[in-house]
């Protein structure tokens, strides 16, 4: 778990013991298991149309995506890679035929990565067919080799689940044995806990799942859930977007009880969906062998030398020239309010939830029918009717023992699917952290001139070319990936880390092209012709004393005759802006056909040398 | 760039007519009393540079600078200008008596002016302030009252009045229902007032508004209404720093902008130091970091020694700190750069990352720059956009990208901007359906239920006017925390031997629903509660190793315990009233327990049965048998000890124990650590060989090594309260556990 919180860490390393991560289900459940089941039949290799990657291929370059996730996130999951149709045969106790285990069930690192990259593209196929080749098939004994690769494993396993990848619908050629032995062996599995997907590919003329793979694969979570994709996956990205669905178990970061007050409470589960992920920190080493060094931290008396039992000690802080002291139960005492939960306070209208009060990143709650059964159905109802009023719930949200509590808004959020059919945001509602009045800073206002409906309509045309449709998951973080490819490069033994797109940098070519002269009639529209805004604030400008507002900076910039004269004997006229040189033309009543600044010189030049 | 501070004298009246009250209520002194208390509590805890002094008249003797020939008598300054310190606080607890003669008011207002000039001579102060807390019961001579008016406008010093009454009668009724406060019902004005005090009263308004106009009277407030807002600690107060930056579009676009922190967690300023417990000195701790091998030995190595690496999944790859730096993603420096615009209802309120909200405003006194962010901030606005932006703080700083929204207030624009997350800040969870779930799809009349309770629990309301208002106000609330915090704090520094005390009754209400909903939504609740079935589902298992672990941590005799347990499959007995004639293998638990009580077979025979259903359940290595195992066992040592049989089972154990290397059976061994079972001691059983400490050794054996392994636990000190947090959640971290139980083990052994 340690590595894993380190990774999702809070941005702020101060925030007190406070947001541990998923934290105590993980070391009772254990740890997870993957396993890999790949079909590495002929049909497999064939590449499709117009140079498509084979499913093999695509298959691999999913796996490789997972382990590299894994080795990230989640290191101490355990993954496992096995190839079933092979014609060599590889397993622990050799006792199965035509089944070829890549990778034992482990914590995945460097190497999986190396030996994976060998399976890639053209290449990877033809060392597929050297090392394994493709050979009969039998899905039973794949499935029984994997039960016992689950069995060899000496840790407690929370979470296990089989990925099967196949293009072929039907695997034993009408072989009923076969076929029945499969059935069994699966049913094994999942006696023991093992969830087992279907990862199915395209397959020419259609995959039918019902002939063969209904029976293999574990029911649905529950009766709605929409259960077996019917469509095969076509793309790598869809099928990585289904096996990273499948992938990550979802953990509870608590359960607590939700009181609606007079003793009816409901069970829910709070669970993190957003995290700022940090760097990892690092481990000390032995310089000389690289083994991990432990700190330990002692306290002792600094007179007699010797150590400090926390009972030796109390803490203290200075206030007013006095140093108070307390006893460290006594100061997680001061923290403690009530017992943790969350209490609802009332009701509020969706409005009343300011944009602007936002102190952390939002967690999410979901009925937990195993705690209080019935709590779906309350919870259920609220939603719905918040959801139908607009409403927001506000509680008071006390997370776990000795610790003060924040009122938080419940925002409802119904189930939405996305054009494939897969859940895009889940059912619950969104726990919203509200500030105190401690938490809202006093700021002074800059308060200046505004501007003009015209030059609010160029902005507009800005705005209107730059758009685009944000995305939440659009964006990498530079930082991660750097530190990660980085690390790979040492790893992997590479020459370089393979280099990082920033999407976080502004595309400024795109974005000059499609701004084209736009980005200058802005400028021209509300700078002065000698203003920098890049430069330091030179020579302060007048202040908008009165307090500004857009007509009285109008009025301000009404030129004399005498010294428009002048600028146009100077030829300075550029120097002034759209809105100056307007005003001077309506002042002297020339009709302008254009607002473009050129035009607008040009006719009142016309105008006053005549 | 700090603040002027203030420098303020309060002046309290300390004559014997504050002391009189009427029956039932808290006399004026003790009222005044509390508001000083309170004031200077939260000057103290507020730590900023302003001084106060004290001054208090109506006192038995006399001491100011101003005394002479029987001018000035009965008036003490009793400190003079000071920062306030908690020997202030002590002195003011302790030693601010009532006196027993009385001192025109007046003369003690000279007597703190003639203080503030004299203290404040060659300092600078952006205020001076006299506070004067009186009943005004005493004659006064109002021929001075021009001079010193002149003389407080000339001095510029401003005064406030603290009074036991109102200024004025229809400021009462309008100021009503200001709730708590230990306050006496403040007497009308006009009405109970004595001739001294009406009197006093006019010269109070005549000076305030002579002072500060029409706005003077606001400065004269009841005891009872300081002592409301008063016992809210001071809020932190903290000045945003100014941020100036560039937001740039494209190449060539750029406008000057200025960010603030707007809204942002605030955190406690002081953390807790570690003393040494008997000196409270904090240089006799010293705090020492040794770094070792993760061998048997646990050989110690320099820190000059070690190298950094960064797990990369199972393997450690050293990366030295230098490699790092060089290696590490660069930033070009602060910036808040636009990558395009999108519709607001695009970014979710629930994906704002970060901890903080900035207000983005245009480089002060630069109306061009002023302009072009109107103009963005407009268009923006009536387009219903947003621009996504990069924002980097500066150049060590990791960049991000969030989200810039208009906003458009009536005295000012600016945008506000919120981080948005990375693409590795989320996790695509999904959730089981719920609303076309059959199974949760409540039904018509619950619904209607439900939405009953929202309509009474609604916590906006129309006033007359038909403005909604709000009436629970999150952003007004004090953070509970620091409040409490300093309540303690208080109380420890003044009572360094008493306990702390309760939470303040009015900082537990605000965090109450309002009283109103509360009554309101009575019946609506009642009706959800009938109409939903809601029951607490029992797991029998981890009740069971909660139970365990709270007792042994409240120390409490095991026999108790095992009787609760005998109870509950007592009834479980009963309820399979089916003729159990062996132990089986679907409920060996049950079966053996009925075998026992029914006394079909003999104890041994039904240990030995039971026993060999766990050896059958041993030989499949897998945690739902494991479980399974645990309960036969934990139900063998129940039995045990109630029929008085300690022999059976602790040899059975003393096998188990020696068979767990060979047979692998160690996560068994480490659950049933968790669960502390261990052998049968006298203290439970008689016949025991074993005493209550080999008892809790014979699973030490296994604690040893782990407790070394699991150091980090020790650092963090929060043992217990990882334990109970991991209980009540009915989940278990084997370490902490571990440790846990050890820490009783030597417990026992100390007593």
């Amino acid at each position: 778990m340690a590595e894993r919180r380190e990774y999702y860490q809070n941005e702020d390393d101060e925030v007190e013991e406070d947001e541990e991560d998923s934290g105590g289900d993980y070391k009772i459940s254990g740890r997870d298991s993957l396993v890999f089941l790949v079909d590495a039949s002929k049909e497999m290799f064939i590449k499709g149309e117009d140079g498509e990657p084979s499913n093999f291929d695509m298959t691999m370059q999913c796996v490789r995506s997972v382990y590299t996730s894994k080795i990230i996130s989640s290191d101490k999951d355990l993954v496992a890679l096995v190839f079933y149709g092979t014609e060599q045969s590889k397993n622990p106790r050799n006792s199965f035929k035509h089944v070829y285990v890549y990778h034992d069930l482990d914590s995945p690192g460097s190497q999986c990565i190396l030996d994976i990259d060998k399976l890639l593209g053209e290449k990877g196929a033809q060392f597929a067919e050297k090392t394994m080749g493709s050979g009969e098939t039998s899905l039973g004994d794949a499935l029984w080799c994997c039960s016992n690769l689950y069995s060899d494993i000496k840790l407690r396993l929370s979470h296990k689940r089989l990925m099967i990848f196949t293009c072929r619908d039907e695997h034993h050629g009408g072989d009923g044995a076969k076929d029945r032995q499969a059935r069994t062996k699966a049913a094994d599995l999942k006696e023991t806990g093992v969830v087992i997907d279907l990862m199915h590919l395209t397959k020419p003329g259609g995959f039918d799942v019902s002939l063969f793979f209904c029976d293999i694969v574990s029911p649905p979570e529950d009766e709605s859930e929409l259960g077996l994709q019917i469509e095969p996956c076509r793309k790598l990205e869809d099928l990585q977007k289904r096996v990273r669905a499948k992938e990550l178990k979802k953990r509870s970061q608590s359960r607590l009880t939700f009181s609606l007050g007079e003793g009816v409470n409901l069970a829910v589960g709070v669970y993190v969906l957003a995290r700022t992920a940090t760097k990892p920190s690092a481990v000390k080493l032995h310089r000389d062998t690289n083994e991990p060094v432990r700190t330990k931290t002692r306290y002792f008396h600094a007179h007699n030398g010797g150590i400090l039992l926390p009972n030796d000690m109390k803490r203290a802080q200075v206030y007013g020239k006095k140093q108070i002291v307390m006893e460290k139960d006594e100061v997680d005492e001061i923290k403690k309010f009530d017992d943790p939960g969350l209490v609802l306070m009332g009701f509020k209208p969706m409005d009343r939830l300011k944009l602007h009060h936002h102190i952390r990143p939002a967690l999410f709650i979901y009925p937990e029918e195993e705690q209080i059964s019935g709590s779906s159905c309350m919870f259920t109802a609220l939603l719905l009717n918040c959801s139908e009023k607009n409403l927001f719930a506000l509680c008071r949200y006390i997370p776990r023992r000795n610790t003060p509590p924040r009122f938080v808004a419940l925002v409802p959020q119904r189930e939405e699917l996305d054009q494939s059919q897969t859940q895009a945001t889940p059912p619950g509602f969104h726990v919203i952290f509200l500030p105190f009045a401690d938490d809202i800073r006093t700021v002074d206002a800059h308060v200046g001139p505004t501007a003009s409906d015209e030059q609010v309509d160029k902005m507009k045309e800005i705005v209107h070319k730059l758009r685009f449709k944000y995305k939440s998951d659009a964006f990498e973080n530079p930082v991660l990936q750097q530190h990660y490819r980085n690390l790979e490069a040492l790893a992997l033994n590479m020459l370089e880390p393979e280099p990082i797109e920033d999407l976080t940098m502004p595309k400024v070519q795109m974005m000059d092209a499609r701004l084209g002269p736009l980005a200058q009639e802005f400028k021209d529209l509300v700078y002065p012709p000698d203003y920098n805004p890049e430069g330091k604030p030179a020579a302060k400008r007048k202040t908008a004393e009165s307090g500004g507002g857009a007509a009285e900076k109008k009025a301000k910039v009404e030129m004399s005759e005498e010294e428009l004269k002048n600028h146009v004997a100077k030829c300075t006229l550029g120097k002034l802006t759209v809105p100056v040189l307007k005003d001077a033309c309506k002042q002297f009543g020339i009709r302008t056909t254009g607002t473009k600044k050129q035009e607008l010189i040009d006719a009142l030049t016309m105008h006053l040398s005549k | 760039k700090a603040r002027g501070s203030s420098a303020l004298v309060l002046c309290m009246d300390v004559g014997f007519s504050m002391s009189n009250s009427e029956p039932g209520q808290e006399p004026s002194f003790e009222q005044a009393k509390k508001v000083i208390q309170k004031f200077v509590q939260r000057q103290v805890f507020a730590e900023n540079k302003d001084e106060v002094g004290l001054v208090l008249f109506g006192t038995d003797g006399t001491k100011n600078g101003l005394a002479e020939d029987g001018q000035y008598e009965n008036i003490t300054v009793h400190r003079r200008l000071m920062m306030p310190d908690f020997e202030l606080l002590e002195e003011i607890e302790s030693k601010l008596q009532p006196g027993g003669q009385q001192a025109d008011w007046l003369d003690a207002l000279v007597v703190c002016m003639d203080l503030l000039q004299e203290e404040t001579m060659g300092k600078k102060f952006e205020r001076l302030n006299i506070v004067l807390l009186t009943d005004l019961n005493v004659q006064t001579s109002a021929d001075q009252l021009d001079v010193i008016i002149d003389s407080l406008k000339k001095a510029r010093i401003t005064l406030q009045f603290f009074l036991p009454f109102p200024v004025d009668g229809e400021d009462r009724a309008d100021g009503g229902g200001d709730g708590p406060g230990p306050s006496a019902a403040p007497v009308r004005p006009g009405k109970g007032l004595s001739r001294q005090q009406t009197q006093g009263l006019e010269m109070v308004k005549n000076i305030m508004t002579s002072l500060e106009e029409e706005d003077g009277l606001e400065e004269v407030y009841t005891f009872s209404d300081a002592l409301q807002k008063l016992s809210i600690f001071k809020r932190i107060d903290r000045r945003p720093m100014a941020w100036p930056c560039h937001l740039t579009i494209g190449s060539s676009l750029t406008i000057r902008i200025v960010g603030y922190k707007a809204v942002t967690e605030e955190k406690v300023k002081k953390s807790w130091a570690i003393v040494e417990a008997q000196s409270h000195q904090r240089d006799d701790v010293k705090r020492e970091t040794v770094y070792c091998l993760d061998d048997d030995n646990e050989t110690e190595v320099q820190k000059d020694d070690t190298i950094q690496g960064f797990r990369y999944g199972s393997d450690i790859v050293p990366f030295s700190k230098v490699d790092e730096d060089q290696m590490k993603y660069k930033s070009d420096g602060k910036c808040f750069s636009v990558l395009g615009f999108t519709k607001q209802e695009l970014i979710r309120r629930h994906q704002f990352m970060g901890s903080q909200v900035v207000k983005v405003f245009a480089a002060r006194d630069d109306e061009h720059a002023a302009v072009a962010l109107s103009a963005l901030i407009r268009a923006l606005d009536s387009l219903k956009m947003a621009a996504i932006v990069r924002y980097a703080y500066d150049r060590r700083s990791n960049p991000q990208v969030g989200a810039a929204f208009p906003c458009i207030k009536e005295k000012y624009e600016c945008l506000l901007y919120v981080q948005l997350p990375f693409m590795e800040d989320l996790r695509q969870f999904t959730f089981p359906v719920l609303e076309n779930n059959k199974k949760f799809k409540p039904s018509e009349s619950q619904l209607s239920a439900v939405d009953a309770l929202i309509d009474s629990m609604m916590l906006v309301e129309k006033d007359e006017d038909g403005e909604s208002v709000d009436v629970f106000k999150v952003n007004h609330i004090p953070n509970p925390q620091f409040q409490r915090l300093f309540q303690c704090l208080h109380h420890r520094g003044v009572n360094p031997d008493d306990p702390l005390p309760p939470v303040e009754p009015w900082l537990k209400r605000d965090l109450e629903r309002p009283q109103a909903v509360s009554a309101r939504c009575q019946t609506p609740l009642q009706d959800v509660k009938t109409k939903f079935p809601l029951k607490v589902v029992v797991k029998k298992k981890e009740q069971k190793t909660s139970a365990d672990v709270f007792g042994s941590s409240a120390d409490e005799p095991d026999a108790k315990k095992v009787k609760v347990d005998e109870e509950t499959e007592f009834n479980l007995a009963e309820i399979a009233k089916g003729n159990i004639t062996s132990v089986g293998s679907v409920n060996p638990v049950r079966d053996f327990c009925t075998l026992i009580r029914q006394k079909t077979v003999s104890f041994d025979q039904a240990c030995q049965q039971l026993t060999h259903r766990i050896e059958q359940l041993l030989g499949n290595r897998s945690p739902e048998y494991y479980m399974k195992s645990i309960a036969c066992i934990q139900a063998f040592r129940d039995q045990s000890v109630s029929s008085g049989n300690a022999e059976l089972f602790n040899s059975y154990m003393q096998s188990l124990k020696r068979s767990v290397p060979d047979r692998n059976l160690q996560e068994l061994w480490d659950l049933l650590i968790q669960d502390a079972l261990t052998l049968i001691s006298k203290d439970e059983v008689d016949g025991s060989t074993f005493s209550k400490q080999d008892a809790n050794q014979f699973l030490a054996f296994e604690q040893k090594e782990e407790v070394q392994a699991a150091p980090v636990q020790e650092d963090t000190g929060d043992v217990d309260d990882l334990v109970s947090v991991s209980c009540l959640f009915g989940c278990f971290n084997d370490k902490h556990i571990i440790y846990y139980i050890c820490e009783c083990n030597s417990d026992l052994q100390v007593y």
